[in-house]
């Protein structure tokens, strides 16, 4: 599904945030990217959305080399992805169904078809209630969940989160994280960055470990203790 | 739960065979305007002291054209009204009769650069006075003296140059049966010269005021964008092409420039209004020949629909400008 092949990224400032990376992640597998912060767990997903390109190597997505799509072909690329952030990038003036909704719009999915799998979605986040309120009325940790939902709510073949759980208690980082191997469990490819070590030993899964930009650690679920 | 997994996980697998090929684009191509169209009236709705704003001042820029237009169309008609024809009126000395005028009339008319010659007697011109208003007393004043001379009116060939009709005027000038020759051509001419330079600097001023109309929406366009930038970044990121970020803004632009073209419509239908009782007496006054005309009810219904193609134009301008910058790499 997804394979780094000699990645390095070097921004504009200078600074060396990925070196040399190589590593391949199956279909249906979920994968923790871990490291203290600035070790370039960020890049990675940002490789993987096309937010950055690499300065060398190639990234290979669904057995397409990202190298060639063009910036025509970035919406396209973005669409067979579910995108998961930190600060939940919601829009804040429309409603949660709104929200969850959107990713269908662009789609062009037709309005029935529509509601009928965005109230799936909130169903499987346990918001089902709230699609009609603003997200500004759901706690921190509903709000992510809003995320999660609008990001799945297009059936992606790949998942990626960015420090999903940076915001929330332990309590909902759980539930949270359990709900991302839920869509494991469906066929879902996960990448998800998190620097919460405990989290990550719990949930018994592929880690990959980053240090300055260097893969230092690629953990199977089996070895995760 | 397992079992619902199970119903998500066949939907996704069934997904990629189900979607059709063209009619499914097209259909997507709806649904994508649909929802682009709802948010750009939204937008509109939020803050409409603003969108009023906006639109007043495009439409009362788009309405100074054509109010200069009404004006100008009605000094053309008042021209026109004032003669058809270049008729050089050829006044005779108060002693010649009607033979001499006859016989002066017939030579004129053996003339090459002459079309016609019309003969006026007194008679004649004083019932013409008598029609126009006003006029009355004094005639009756006058009693059976009838003071006007015999009038001949020479056509000249339509085809002449201004300056063989000025050389006719002058050799009629000289003629001793003449009192007095009135050129009205020359007095067309420089009206119809006038209503030329006219017409140019409305032209301009059109064209001038169609910029600021299309400058108003670019900037209004450019400030929203702007203010969004968090809203574009999010539907770039959940994968919306550069087509589908932009197309809230160009119905925006459709909606601004086709309200203020019917703002415009409406201030000059206004205006007719306004100007039609006064423009009726003053027309009263020189015996009715004078109406005044508004603008073709054709060109009022397009002046909404250029204003909305000016309003995309602006807009598009505006977001290819402001987009750019946010476009994925």
């Amino acid at each position: 599904m997804i394979r780094f092949d000699q990645v390095s990224k070097r921004y504009a400032t200078g600074q060396e945030a990925l070196s040399q990376l190589s590593f391949h992640v199956p279909p249906g597998e979920m994968v923790f990217v871990t490291g203290h912060s600035g070790a370039g767990k960020s890049t990675l997903l940002k490789l993987l959305a096309l937010i950055e390109r690499p300065s060398r190597g190639a990234v290979t997505l669904d057995g397409q080399n990202l190298g060639t799509v063009r910036a025509r072909g970035v919406p396209r690329l973005r669409r067979k992805l579910g995108m998961v952030f930190q600060d939940h990038r919601l829009l804040l003036d429309r409603s949660v169904f709104a929200n969850v909704e959107l990713p269908l719009v662009i789609a062009g999915v037709p309005p029935e078809e529509r509601a009928k799998r965005v109230r799936a979605a909130l169903d499987k986040v346990g918001l089902l209630a709230y699609e009609k309120q603003p997200p500004a009325l759901l706690s921190t940790g509903e709000q992510q969940r809003v995320g999660i939902a609008r990001a799945i709510v297009a059936k992606p073949a790949l998942l990626i989160a960015d420090e999903p759980t940076g915001n929330l208690d332990p309590q909902l980082s759980v539930e949270i994280m359990q709900l991302f191997a839920d869509f494991q469990q469906v066929g879902t490819t996960v990448v998800i960055a998190s620097h919460d070590l405990m989290l990550i030993k719990r949930m018994k899964k592929r880690v990959i470990v980053l240090d300055h930009g260097k893969l230092i650690a690629d953990l199977a679920a089996a070895e995760v203790a | 739960m397992s079992a619902r997994r199970r119903d998500v996980a066949a939907a996704a697998r069934a997904e990629p065979a189900a979607r059709p090929a063209s009619r499914g684009r097209l259909r997507a191509w709806r649904e994508q305007h649909a929802w682009c169209f709802a948010a750009s009236v939204r937008r509109l709705a939020e803050r409409p002291l603003g969108t009023l704003l906006t639109v007043a001042v495009m439409g009362f820029a788009l309405a100074l054209p054509l109010a200069f237009y009404l004006l100008l169309g009605n000094v053309q008609r008042l021209g026109a009204a004032l003669g058809e024809t270049q008729a050089i009126s050829v006044f005779l000395k108060a002693d010649r009769d009607a033979q001499a005028a006859q016989a002066l009339a017939a030579r004129l008319r053996g003339r090459v650069d002459v079309a016609a010659v019309a003969l006026k007697t007194p008679q004649q011109g004083l019932q013409e006075l008598a029609a126009l208003e006003g006029f009355a007393p004094a005639l009756d004043a006058l009693g059976s003296n009838n003071p006007l001379p015999y009038v001949l009116l020479v056509e000249p060939r339509p085809e002449l140059a201004r300056a063989a009709v000025t050389t006719l005027v002058e050799t009629l000038r000289t003629l001793p049966e003449a009192d007095l020759v009135q050129d009205d051509g020359a007095w067309r001419e420089r009206l119809g010269a006038l209503v030329g330079v006219a017409r140019r600097a409305v032209q301009l001023l059109a064209v001038l005021l169609a910029l600021a109309a299309l400058l108003v929406v670019g900037n209004t366009v450019r400030l929203d964008i702007r203010s969004r930038a968090d809203e574009i970044a999010v539907l770039q990121l959940v994968g919306a092409s550069a087509a589908f970020v932009r197309r809230p803004y160009l119905y925006e632009g459709i909606w601004y420039g086709l309200c203020s073209g019917a703002f415009a419509a409406l201030l000059v239908l206004l205006l007719e209004l306004a100007l039609a009782g006064p423009v009726a007496r003053l027309a009263g006054s020189y015996g009715g020949q004078l109406s005044f005309a508004g603008i073709a009810l054709p060109v009022l219904l397009m002046v909404p629909l250029l204003a909305a193609a000016l309003g995309w134009l602006g807009a598009r301008l505006a977001s290819a400008r402001h987009l750019g910058a946010t476009l994925p790499r």
